[in-house]
């Protein structure tokens, strides 16, 4: 752990989840209509909140007394300039949040039905969005108590709420082996798994052979994981360090056609079964997956499994290529504790394995391991039954967070995500769960039996982005700083 | 059709050509414009496309002006460079999106070219953390490079020095140029339709503010390929 780490000074959720215990969250989308009442307000809430303004929770650890709620705020650009803050710390910001996520559109995909023209409000007037505080709680309730105390300071413009999931579209339960939960996405898959590994004191360190990262990976004024590379700490060196960045999306899944996709791909494969014999799954590997499972219901959960690089209940299909770990055999360690370095049964353009290359071979050598995210995401929207879809707004809201949201959170996107630049058998496809694809041009390879790769097409882009915006999440110094700025 | 074009037709089309019209143009007409609707100078660099081919084998054209012109200020510069040749081998091989990289002079300017794949700033960081140390021997003998070194240590810094001193590319369909003035004042693409007829006085206007410029984002002969892809498919390892 790095020596001058101070977690009373960093915002809690940047090192920690909060939904362990706190399964309902609310993003409150706020806008500074009155400076000194914003300012009064962070004021009060850096400094352990009052009975009418809620307490930032900070990263200190909680021993054994848990909160029943918990508290943070992302600032965007245009934030930081409502609330006053000097043109000349304005200046030292990076680029990339200065210009904000619409104008980053092209470089993240989001273009064609994500174009920031077609956000969804209030993200169809960035300007006005100032910050992105977020509510954490056990009960939806408290939720609206937090949202009624920041209105007194801010206009809230808009709110979205997330939750933990436990509808019909979750293959097992909530909880897994080790009883850490079982957090799905809308398209059945567990997710959240895989996060930057920390050695921080009080911290329980879960991932067994991940390397670790360093604090600079995420917090602003530590080493970072670029080799004799500091992101530059803005505001100043002293108010900036133990910040972060924050990309905030609003990522709709479209549950149905993925599900209907899954069918299209598995009656072709059957199709090719008929012809020269198992290709993808071994013969009577349905019973494997899952009992009573058809062969064509099995060959939907292999390409669900491929695509994603898990199984739905989030065993790597590096380590079991041919069928999801029971339950029971699931914990924080067997999800992560895999890598590509050697020959690897996870295909090159799964989600997974482009998103994070962890140690497998990639064309920026130097890059492995450097553009780690800590991602904070729950889902929103209703649940979804296959057997009687809807077309109800549901997806993620995911936070991905990081020192530079050019270095890592860009980079990831742009490079590895869509272009596929690290693999030169993926480069020019997009990622086939959430890249910016097309019926006539996405391809996929399959990974057979032998070995050989097998080209899926024609599946259209399962997410769609509804809008965003890139915050600073302040250290709780940098917050006291602004609430107290002159006026 | 001929005889519609009258003797007005044919003396404004000859205007250009005229000295006395291209002496009140320089003086008047293009200042006048200038002071009415300045341009913003365009960031320079390939912009993202929505077809992943497009982001690959992209051109970079950094001009930096030299601090010491003389005959010996830029062999000082072809010295710095010279002494890092097997240091910027090994960095291109770590980088690995690098297809080709030149250094030239051109009268009071150090250029350097390139052609990449993909992100422009995660080529440059991954540059920066492989070869950091050749940038600094170079920028020591440019304008405006002693702001930027250590690039170790400036890296947000350098990557927008690059993307000012990179030359801005002139959009393959001419009235891209448009939008992309529109954007750098924060205004709707094409909200006030643009007249066709003003795009001349729209580039007249760029390059006032853009002085150097690359025509177009360059023209390949065949469709884009990843430097790895290459060097895989030849064999050569990536």
């Amino acid at each position: 752990m790095s020596e001058d780490l101070r977690l009373d000074n960093v915002q809690g959720n940047i090192l920690r989840g909060y939904r362990s215990n706190l399964c309902h969250v609310r993003h409150l989308i706020l806008e500074v209509t009155e400076r000194s009442s914003a300012r009064r307000f962070l004021g009060a809430a850096v400094s352990g909140g009052t009975a009418e303004v809620p307490r930032i929770t900070c990263a200190t650890g909680w021993g054994t007394l848990k909160p029943e709620t918990c508290f943070n705020i992302g600032i965007t650009f245009a934030g930081m300039r409502a609330l006053g803050t000097p043109e000349a710390m304005l200046a030292t910001f990076p680029t990339e949040y200065v210009e904000g996520m619409a104008k980053r559109a092209l470089k993240l995909g989001d273009f064609g039905d994500s174009a920031p023209a077609y956000w969804s409000a209030p993200f169809d007037r960035t300007d006005r969005v100032h910050l992105i505080a977020t509510a954490y709680a056990q009960q939806p309730g408290q939720l609206d108590q937090i949202k009624a105390e920041v209105a007194k300071a801010f206009h809230v413009i808009d709110f979205r709420d997330g939750r933990t999931r436990n509808d019909a579209n979750v293959l097992g339960p909530a909880f897994r082996g080790d009883g850490s939960p079982n957090n799905r996405s809308f398209f059945g898959h567990a997710d959240g798994i895989s996060q930057p590994r920390f050695k921080i004191d009080g911290y329980p360190d879960i991932n067994s052979s991940q390397p670790t990262s360093p604090l600079g990976t995420v917090l602003l004024g530590h080493d970072t994981p670029l080799e004799g590379i500091r992101f530059r700490v803005p505001m100043s060196e002293e108010l900036g360090k133990d910040g972060s960045f924050n990309a905030f999306r609003i990522l709709a899944q479209d549950c149905w056609a993925f599900e209907n996709y899954l069918t299209k791909a598995a009656d072709a494969l059957l199709e090719l079964e008929r012809v020269k014999g198992p290709q993808v799954l071994p013969a009577g590997g349905e019973k494997a997956i899952r009992p009573g499972l058809s062969r064509v219901g099995a060959l939907r959960e292999v390409v669900a499994a491929q695509m994603c690089g898990r199984w739905r209940n989030g065993t790597p299909v590096d380590t079991s290529p041919f069928h999801p770990l029971s339950t029971d055999d699931l914990t924080s360690a067997t999800l992560n504790d895999f890598t590509y370095s050697g020959e690897t049964t996870c295909p090159a353009g799964a989600h997974i394995r482009r998103v994070n290359p962890r140690d497998g071979k990639i064309v920026q050598r130097a890059a492995n391991h450097t553009r780690r995210l800590v991602r904070r995401s729950m889902p929103y929207g209703p649940d979804f039954d296959a057997a009687n879809p809807d077309d109800a707004p549901r997806g993620l809201l995911g936070n991905f967070i990081g020192a530079s949201i050019g270095a890592q959170f860009e980079a990831v996107m742009c490079d590895w995500l869509n272009l596929g630049l690290h693999d030169p058998s993926i480069t020019r496809r997009n990622d086939p769960l959430i890249g910016a694809n097309t019926p006539e041009t996405s391809v996929f390879d399959l990974r057979l039996i032998d070995g050989t790769p097998y080209r899926l097409r024609g599946f259209p882009r399962f997410v769609t982005t509804k809008g965003g915006a890139y915050t600073f999440l302040p250290s709780l110094r940098a917050i006291r700083f602004l609430a107290e700025l002159p006026n | 059709m001929a005889d519609e074009e009258g003797w007005l037709g044919r003396f404004v089309d000859n205007l250009p050509e005229q000295g006395w019209f291209k002496f009140l143009s320089n003086h008047f007409v293009v200042p006048y414009w200038v002071w009415r609707e300045p341009k913003a100078k365009l960031p320079g660099g390939p912009r993202m496309a929505v077809q992943p081919g497009e982001n690959l084998q992209r051109m970079m054209n950094l001009v930096m002006p030299l601090k010491d012109r003389s005959p010996i200020g830029r062999a000082k510069a072809t010295l710095a460079l010279g002494q890092s040749v097997d240091t910027l081998y090994a960095g291109l091989d770590n980088v690995g999106t690098i297809h080709f990289a030149r250094f030239v002079i051109i009268e009071n300017n150090l250029c350097m070219m390139s052609v990449y794949d993909g992100d422009f700033d995660s080529y440059v960081r991954d540059f920066i953390v492989s070869i950091g140390n050749v940038f600094d021997a170079v920028l020591v003998h440019v304008e405006g490079g002693d702001a930027v070194i250590p690039t170790k240590q400036n890296v947000e810094k350098f990557v927008d020095w690059i993307h000012d001193h990179d030359l801005f590319q002139m959009p393959d369909f001419a009235t891209d140029l448009f939008d992309l003035q529109d954007e750098a004042q924060n205004l709707a693409a094409n909200r006030a339709p643009h007249d066709l007829s003003s795009l001349s006085r729209a580039l007249v206007l760029q390059l006032h503010a853009n002085p150097n410029f690359a025509l177009g984002s360059g023209f390949r002969s065949y469709a884009g390929y990843s430097a790895a892809q290459i060097r895989s498919t030849f064999g050569m390892g990536w």
